[in-house]
């Protein structure tokens, strides 16, 4: 452990002799700044610590992962036999539409924002990301989205349990939670076809895409700007490379979903007709503007997985990665390609023969730079020597089921026989192999990596194995299936199906598999349950890894590196503990200044809950309760607020002078 | 052990595909796999060339993977030197890169091929309707025109019309054997996907647009000629015609399953379709009886019946005539249905009931009383999906407008009090007598 001295900055003690520990501050507003403080709630609420950040944006979002799993074991139950009536088709669409928002907004993306926080800072040398406050406001913003965007399972659990009902002023509180599918196709998302639910859904995805534009732009300045010296980008941890193109892909991306939502809550609460087909709108001008988002979305969702593989095999073979440049090249190829395949989509929309042709060529194209990774991974490990830590095991299995899902990529690039793919069960298990077999063991492979960074404690025993086998089992079992359903005609999204279309024995096996992968996730969180309560001390760098991060204490410090690193080479950690003398890692003096720390601030987080009454009170003023508007304007002069109050709160800020090098 | 481990995963999921493609049948109702068109079949051919591609591919990558990891495994007391840290080869990145490109190729060209297929109607003259439609007369230009079928979607049903020959029918089409035919798609409400997986993938139903597309059950008789190895396409022979029509009577006459393939509200699993393949003459008999639609129950004419329905109700009598009236009065039926003949039965919003008694199933395909044996219609399930249709339509459908059209469905019935009064048991039993003569 470090000693720590702490000085307070401010405009007339620079510097200062006088020893402050730990002793909070007035802001240029009067009041105390959140900083240190001695409760843990205060502390947590206001924290501007990527690291707080992460780890608080990875428990949110295993909450939501565990939700949309209980969502589609439900589903599965309902289909497990023919003519099912566990639940209604209504509370069956619901769920099968929150299932697809809460795994890729509130699950996925959050747990990819997490390693972004957590990793960014430490693997390019910074103390923080470039505008802490702003990375604060990205996560209280996402749980305001995540609140607006689940408050219909709120009303509809009260309504079931008589504590609230559709009638009086509440008359028009219809369909409580979006039940018209996660990428909410025109014009069933109209005033005419589902109700209440469908704002829920807009007005909470418009402020997720807030937060991720924030948080995006944070981490494209943080990469481009606050590398250590020495790190060129050339020199940068692959994951940080990839959490650069996916950052940048969501600036570009973000805006068309920005723009489709809010064309869509002006036909719903203002009665315009982008969509209506009656006042002239087009539907179809929803499916593109829906899918320029959604196809680079998939990368944004997949690329930072690829990242974390390309870290971890490295790792566990002892060896560099196969063809670096190359790899950093095809995640940028693909986040550019990525842009130009939305319409793959929409092959069954009657696109036209040209306009099929070129997404056709165009998605098979994308699958070279893809392929390219998978041949760098197998190089990678070929004349290594492979460890099969747990860690590594989640890796090697990421390589087999992403394949997989490529596989059925590419058949679906072949437009004619999409056609007969296109909405059928052999979709579903396409994007569950690359979201289940690619994206989540890849997240669980990098929990298992750096989660002993992130708590400083190393995993107890070997439940990672079992995991491993229950998860890849079911997923199998599951997901397998579901290529034949598809191709024995089973649409996609129907909530039964008769009895004689030979799909019976299918659906059987994949809910079985659904259990089996959830007794899986189940072993999951008790493992890392056990991790936080039984684990050892991990040390700086149990893996023997070759990347920055590991070159700092476990848990890092609030200030990361108590000297700002000089790197002499990629794999900087390596070439610190095996390479030559000259390319060991050096650190820069301060001449005494200490490290420059960010202040905490209540402002960020005072904004982002300016957002609940925006988004809850345009969705029920669509329903017709009164005053309801007052309430979406008294969000937004909260959020005003908050951020006028942050803007001249100052920035503050404090020095620390950490003694001992803990590196 | 891990590596075991990994190997293990590789057999179960080996396993377990082998025992899904050996204990299952892929011949089933909608199955891509066994199909009966050149559309599907152009469909089913890129699918497979893209499998081979793709399983080439998993086993060549697949492979050096998997020998990777057990071959450069770490040992127990390893003391092999420290793996060499080379950044890669370019030459390797590049030959690998290439081979994807060309391998892309051979996907690629068929599947120009494919697009450009599948998507234009083709000019076949043997499909004009002038050269096989053995119906009445036709209009001069639409004997140099393949059928046409405006499919037109609705929440949760289809309706199915034939301009060149002034039908409508809903939910189950009928169609020629061996025959293009051109297929116009539109949607009354949200987008549907019309999917008839044996003979054509799908295509959207977006409403403020029409989509187009065709179809065709089986082998027109040139394509036939070249898959039995007939070398001159144009060799004619009466015995080849024998053969084909023989095979299009083994092969193609059936009865096809479809089903609605974008979600598009709560019923969304219960908008499905039939389509039956016929020869060309049942097709001009089936024309007929559309056209002709349906006398009263007693042999009346229409105009005899409705005076007396309007003077004196209570002199028509019998089970088919109560049911009439119900379908006429209390029920409510005329507003939204069409019952060719019927002059009073105009209402377009719900299916046509033309000769909905001859048809396999009702509720669009969610209720079927077909009989597995011999195609027969079973009557007692006949009946009995009638009797359920109108008893508890919210239920079979939910969310559907003939329960709730906001004042005007059969679950909103109210009596001359403004009592809430459903329709009867016996009301539905004569109502059902009623619908299943329809026929």
């Amino acid at each position: 452990m470090s000693q720590t001295e702490t000085e307070i900055l401010t405009p007339s003690t620079i510097p200062s002799t006088e020893t402050h520990v730990l002793k909070p501050e007035r802001s240029q507003l009067g009041f105390m700044r959140p900083d240190h403080s001695r409760s843990v709630i205060m502390d947590w609420l206001t924290t501007v610590d990527h690291k707080k950040i992460g780890i608080m944006y990875g428990a949110i979002a295993l909450f939501f992962l565990l939700v949309g799993g209980v969502e589609a074991l439900i589903i599965r139950t309902q289909l497990a036999i023919p003519e099912n009536d566990l639940i209604s088709a209504q509370r069956y669409n619901q769920l099968f539409t929150m299932h697809g928002t809460t795994m890729i907004f509130l699950a996925i993306m959050p747990l990819n924002a997490a390693f972004f926080n957590f990793l960014v800072p430490l693997q390019i040398g910074a103390r923080d990301v470039a505008f802490p406050r702003i990375n604060s406001f990205s996560l209280w913003a996402f749980v305001a989205g995540a609140i607006v965007i689940n408050f219909g399972w709120v009303l509809q659990a009260l309504q079931v349990m008589g504590l609230f009902e559709a009638g009086g002023p509440t008359a028009g509180m219809t369909d409580l939670a979006p039940a018209m599918g996660w990428f909410g196709y025109a014009p069933l998302t109209g005033t005419n076809f589902t109700g209440a639910g469908t704002d829920f859904w807009i007005m909470g995805l418009q402020i997720l895409g807030i937060a991720s534009l924030s948080a995006a732009m944070n981490f494209v300045v943080t990469i481009v700007n606050m590398r250590a010296p020495g790190m060129k980008m050339m020199r940068m941890p692959v994951f940080t490379w990839m959490t650069l193109v996916v950052s940048l892909l969501i600036v570009f991306a973000f805006p068309a979903i920005t723009i489709a939502l809010g064309q869509l809550m002006f036909d719903r609460c203002f009665g315009t007709n982008f969509f209506v087909v009656a006042g002239g709108g087009q539907p179809i001008l929803w499916q593109h503007l829906f899918w320029i988002f959604g196809h680079p979305e998939v990368y944004i969702l997949v690329l930072p997985a690829m990242g974390i593989i390309s870290e971890i095999l490295p790792v566990f073979s002892k060896k560099p990665l196969f063809g670096y440049s190359i790899v950093v090249f095809s995640g940028a190829v693909i986040g550019f390609l990525g842009f130009a395949v939305w319409s793959h989509h929409m092959f069954t929309t009657g696109l036209g023969k040209v306009a099929t042709a070129a997404f056709s060529l165009l998605t098979m194209a994308i699958a070279v730079p893809t392929g390219v990774k998978i041949f760098n991974w197998v190089g990678t490990l070929w004349g290594g020597r492979v460890r099969f830590s747990a860690p590594m095991i989640f890796s090697l299995g990421f390589v087999w089921m992403f394949m997989m899902g490529g596989f059925s990529g590419i058949m679906h690039s072949s437009a004619p026989a999409d056609a007969q793919q296109q909405d059928s069960y052999f979709v579903i298990a396409h994007f569950h192999y690359v979201a289940i077999g690619g994206i989540f063991l890849a997240v669980v492979a990098g929990i298992y990596f750096w989660l002993p960074k992130m708590i400083g404690k190393m995993w107890k025993g070997k439940l990672s194995t079992w995991v491993a086998i229950f998860s890849t089992v079911g997923l199998n079992v599951t997901f397998f299936p579901m290529h034949f359903l598809g191709l024995l005609g089973m649409p996609r999204r129907t909530h039964t199906y008769l009895e004689g279309f030979g799909w019976e024995t299918y659906n059987l096996v994949c809910t079985i598999g659904a259990y089996i992968l959830a007794f899986g996730i189940l072993l999951l969180v008790i493992d890392i349950i056990r991790c936080f309560r039984n684990g050892e001390p991990a040390g700086n760098d149990p893996w023997d890894a070759r990347t920055l991060e590991w070159a700092t204490t476990s848990p890092p410090q609030v200030y990361n590196f108590a000297k700002t690193p000089i790197i002499p080479a990629r794999d900087a950690l390596w070439e610190d503990k095996y390479g030559p003398e000259n390319r060991k890692i050096t650190h820069e003096d301060d001449h005494g200044h200490g490290i420059h720390m960010p202040s905490q601030s209540w402002m960020p987080f005072i904004a982002a809950l300016g957002f609940i009454p925006v988004g809850l009170g345009m969705s029920l003023m669509q329903a017709g309760i009164p005053y309801m508007g007052y309430v979406a304007i008294f969000g937004l002069l909260v959020l005003g607020f908050g951020i006028a109050l942050w803007a001249i709160e100052g920035p503050g800020g404090y020095h620390m002078h950490p003694e001992v090098d803990a590196a | 052990m891990s590596s075991g481990l990994t190997r293990c995963l590789v057999y179960i999921s080996a396993l377990t595909s082998i025992l899904l493609m050996g204990g299952c049948n892929l011949d089933t109702r909608m199955s891509t796999f066994v199909t009966k068109g050149p559309v599907a079949e152009t469909q089913y051919d890129l699918f497979m060339l893209t499998v081979w591609v793709t399983l080439g591919i998993f086993i060549a990558v697949g492979g050096a993977f998997a020998f990777a990891i057990i071959k450069f495994r770490e040992r127990p007391n390893d003391d092999r030197p420290m793996p060499s840290q080379g950044h890669g080869n370019p030459l390797v990145e590049i030959g690998l890169i290439g081979v994807s490109i060309l391998l892309l190729v051979i996907i690629a060209v068929p599947t120009l091929k494919g697009i450009w297929y599948t998507h234009d109607t083709p000019e076949d003259p043997e499909s004009f309707m002038g050269s096989w439609y053995e119906g009445e007369e036709l209009a001069e230009e639409e004997s140099e025109k393949p059928l046409i079928v405006k499919v037109i979607g609705y929440q949760w049903w289809w309706a199915f019309e034939y301009p060149q020959l002034g039908i409508t029918t809903a939910n189950e089409m009928v169609i020629p054997a061996g025959k293009v035919v051109h297929l116009e798609l539109r949607s009354f409400d949200v987008i549907h996907s019309f999917w008839l997986p044996r003979i054509a993938g799908k295509v959207d139903l977006i409403p403020g647009r029409t989509n187009s597309m065709w179809i065709q059950a089986g082998d027109n008789f040139r394509r036939w000629k070249g898959k039995q190895g007939v070398a001159n396409p144009m060799e004619d022979s009466p015995a080849l015609r024998a053969d084909y029509a023989n095979y299009l009577e083994e092969e193609i006459h059936n009865y096809y399953y479809g089903q609605c393939a974008e979600y598009c509200g709560d019923s969304h699993a219960r908008m499905l379709f039939r389509a039956t393949v016929v020869d060309d003459g049942e097709f001009a008999e089936w024309v007929i009886d559309e056209r002709t639609g349906h006398g009263t129950p007693d042999g009346k004419s229409w105009d005899d019946w409705y005076a007396a329905y309007d003077n004196n109700p209570e002199s028509l009598t019998g089970d088919l005539n109560d049911g009439l009236k119900v379908f006429m009065g209390r029920g409510k039926c005329a507003t939204c249905h069409v019952v060719k003949g019927n002059p009073r039965a105009l209402g377009v919003a719900g299916p046509n009931l033309t000769n909905v008694g001859s048809r396999m199933s009702i509720a669009a395909g969610w209720l079927n009383h077909r009989s597995e044996e011999d195609g027969s219609i079973d009557l007692e399930k006949q009946y009995d999906n009638f009797y359920k249709w109108i008893n508890e339509t919210d239920v079979v459908k939910p969310g559907n407008r003939m329960w709730k059209a906001g004042g005007g469905g059969i679950g909103e019935l109210i009596d001359e009090n403004g009592e809430l009064a459903l329709l009867t048991d016996d009301e539905i039993h004569k109502l059902s007598l009623y619908l299943q003569s329809l026929k």
